[in-house]
């Protein structure tokens, strides 16, 4: 049985619609990701299965039952939310507490959940601290326990580590991984950062504008975008696209043409547009015939790697090799793509024109 | 001292003169003169006697005066009254005008209008209303089958008819101070509490009133300070009876004063009270801040 199943969900402010209609299923104890830039519906998502908003048109499904018209409290879902959301006035324990308390249990059930909540976040030495009294870090936790003690059948979480500076929100980031694999509970997670996707979920979806693009596992959305949107959005640096036209069954764009894969289906004329990683620009041999001229406009050394800003003909293009191989800005090199890593897409759709 | 400072300092010093002048003309001046007064056996009816000193004899008799007593309690009463009236009426309105619906600032500026009103037109206004033969108040009654009700000339009913004019007059203020209060507590927990399924009261009782509490004790003290000064209002209502029912401190200060005459009188009473409601007002809310802080 799957946790959260959205069919045909539909958000609409007035005239206003955000969110057009997602299908989703989530199965249980799935972590699952919504990814895209601000604005493309994925908070709203959300808070439609959290409850905080309603679903315009659709249905939404937790459990197996159909929650459109049922009061968050009655959905089983906790919620951990960008700004930790706590009650300033209370401490750690009676913002726990407050949690629980719509469930009227023993007060000994309640001392015990929080304690082994509180152990496992770390919080114990915090418990009587209030959140103006801990750090961004702590707050997160605070939060989470809060959402953990009621014991929920799905975790939602609202861009949680968004407040975080970078290095803590690494480490968090590990702990909610760590986190989800020790509760096994089903996890709806949103975030814009593709990092964070990429290593927390099970599965991702990638919204814009209020539709899905893609839902896939990571290594399928890297590997295998379907969209333009989702080829540039996934990876950093960012793929490198170029615009050309079929021609006698070669991708040709000012200066450069290649051989189409044999899993692309083109047809003689089409406008397409070719998608290349960074770290599949190979540099070449110099008397490499079927590589091309690039001149190095810029060089950033990152340590292990380095990124090469290539003009290729007209093109810009970024590679990524090396950092023993780096390159001085302004010489001129032969680099060859990996041609089994291309990626062609409709010019005009931005859709995948694999098979 | 560096050339910007000295500057600063003198600019400070322009500023801060009208400011000063006035204090001194209106505030200053006249409590010193108060004081001196207070010692003083001055009989406005008789000017002519010379100002003897008389140490602390005004004080005494103030301190022994069973008027004064009277008074003093008459002037507790009503602001326990309107204070925690206005409180309760205050938040509830607050809570009910901060929901997001449409026309809900319409709402608000009109709920404004009692508080722009001068005292003594918010007298005449319920003067009107409270009228035994002839006032509105009355009349809706007796279309109901109540009253007519004594309103102000009665001393069961007279104290009860002030505060509710005084109530009506400022519970704006206090809804005002906890609306905008409300408005600036973040939504988040509240979604929270929405999801984790904690009840209206809970939410209200254990979120928003604690995070409230502050400001609520400020408009309270503000509050307790005006109620104290209470005047206009009792002035053309009831002027301090029927038989000394509604006559608050400041009354008792004006009677002593201007229709007595005994200006030494009236300033050692304006000092005793004044030293007592210092004290008491001080005391009360040092001692709900201190509850609070050991709360947290």
């Amino acid at each position: 049985m799957s946790a959260i199943t959205l069919r045909n969900v539909v958000k609409r402010y007035g005239a206003v619609q955000v969110v057009h209609g997602v299908d989703l299923t989530i199965d249980e104890g799935e972590f699952v990701v919504l990814l895209g830039p601000s604005g493309c519906g994925k908070t709203t998502t959300l808070r439609m299965v959290a409850g905080l908003e309603d679903v315009s048109e659709g249905e939404l499904s937790i459990g197996g039952r159909v929650v459109n018209n049922l009061a968050p409290k009655d959905r089983g879902v906790a919620m951990v939310f960008q700004n930790y959301a706590l009650y300033p006035h209370m401490t750690v324990r009676q913002n726990m507490e407050f949690a629980l308390r719509p469930m009227k249990l023993e007060k000994s059930v309640v001392d015990k959940r929080i304690a082994d909540t509180a152990e496992i976040l770390g919080l114990s030495p915090l418990m009587e601290r209030r959140p103006a009294q801990l750090s961004g870090g702590q707050r997160q936790r605070v939060a989470m326990g809060r959402a953990m003690v009621r014991t929920p059948k799905v975790f939602l979480f609202d861009e949680p580590l968004s407040n975080l500076d970078a290095k803590l929100r690494t480490q968090v980031r590990w702990e909610i991984g760590k986190l989800h694999q020790r509760l096994g509970t089903t996890v709806l997670y949103v975030t814009h950062d593709q990092v964070e996707a990429m290593t927390l979920a099970d599965k991702i979806v990638i919204m814009r504008d209020g539709y899905v693009e893609q839902v896939g596992t990571p290594e399928e959305v890297f590997a295998h975008p379907k969209t333009t949107f989702v080829a540039t959005f996934i990876g950093s640096p960012a793929m490198n696209m170029i615009d050309g036209r079929i021609e006698s069954g070669r991708m040709v764009a000012e200066g450069i043409s290649f051989a189409i894969p044999a899993r692309y289906h083109v047809s003689e004329g089409q406008a397409v547009t070719l998608g290349i990683r960074p770290s599949e620009i190979k540099i070449a041999a110099s008397d490499d015939a079927g590589a091309l001229d690039a001149r190095v406009e810029v060089t950033e050394y990152l340590g292990n790697e380095a990124l090469l800003d290539l003009r290729i003909g007209r093109h810009e293009m970024v590679a990524e090799v090396p950092a023993a191989d780096r390159v001085e800005p302004g010489r001129t090199i032969r680099v060859r793509f990996n041609e089994a890593a291309l990626h062609l897409f409709d010019a005009q759709t931005g859709k995948t024109l694999a098979l | 001292m560096g050339y910007i400072q000295r500057r600063n300092r003198r600019i400070f010093l322009i500023f801060l003169f009208p400011v000063i002048v006035a204090l001194f003309a209106t505030t200053i001046y006249p409590m010193l003169y108060a004081g001196w007064l207070s010692f003083r056996n001055y009989d406005l009816a008789k000017p002519f006697i010379p100002r003897v000193f008389v140490g602390w004899a005004n004080y005494a008799e103030v301190l022994s005066s069973g008027p004064f007593l009277h008074a003093l309690i008459t002037t507790f009463k009503l602001m326990a009254i309107t204070l925690s009236v206005q409180l309760v009426l205050g938040v509830g309105i607050a809570l009910l005008v901060t929901q997001k619906l449409r026309g809900m600032g319409l709402v608000r500026t009109l709920l404004l209008i009692p508080m722009m009103i001068s005292p003594v037109i918010v007298g005449l206004v319920w003067l009107f209303l409270y009228f035994p033969e002839l006032g509105y108040l009355n009349y809706f009654l007796s279309l109901i089958g109540l009253g007519p009700v004594s309103w102000i000339t009665s001393t069961d009913w007279a104290l009860l008819a002030i505060a509710i004019a005084d109530i009506w007059q400022w519970t704006p203020f206090v809804m005002m101070g906890t609306a905008a209060a409300l408005q600036s507590l973040s939504p988040e927990p509240y979604e929270a509490a929405r999801i984790d399924g904690n009840s209206r009261w809970d939410v209200f009782s254990r979120v928003t009133l604690p995070q409230l509490k502050p400001v609520l004790v400020s408009l309270m003290f503000l509050r307790a300070i005006d109620a104290f000064k209470i005047y206009d209002i009792i002035f053309v209502l009831t002027k301090g009876g029927p038989a000394d029912s509604t006559e608050v401190i400041s009354l008792y200060i004006y009677r002593q004063s201007f229709t007595f005459w005994r200006m030494g009188v009236g300033a050692a009473a304006s000092f005793v009270s004044l030293i007592i409601i210092s004290v008491l007002i001080t005391l009360f809310f040092k001692s709900l801040q201190r509850g609070q802080a050991s709360k947290g």
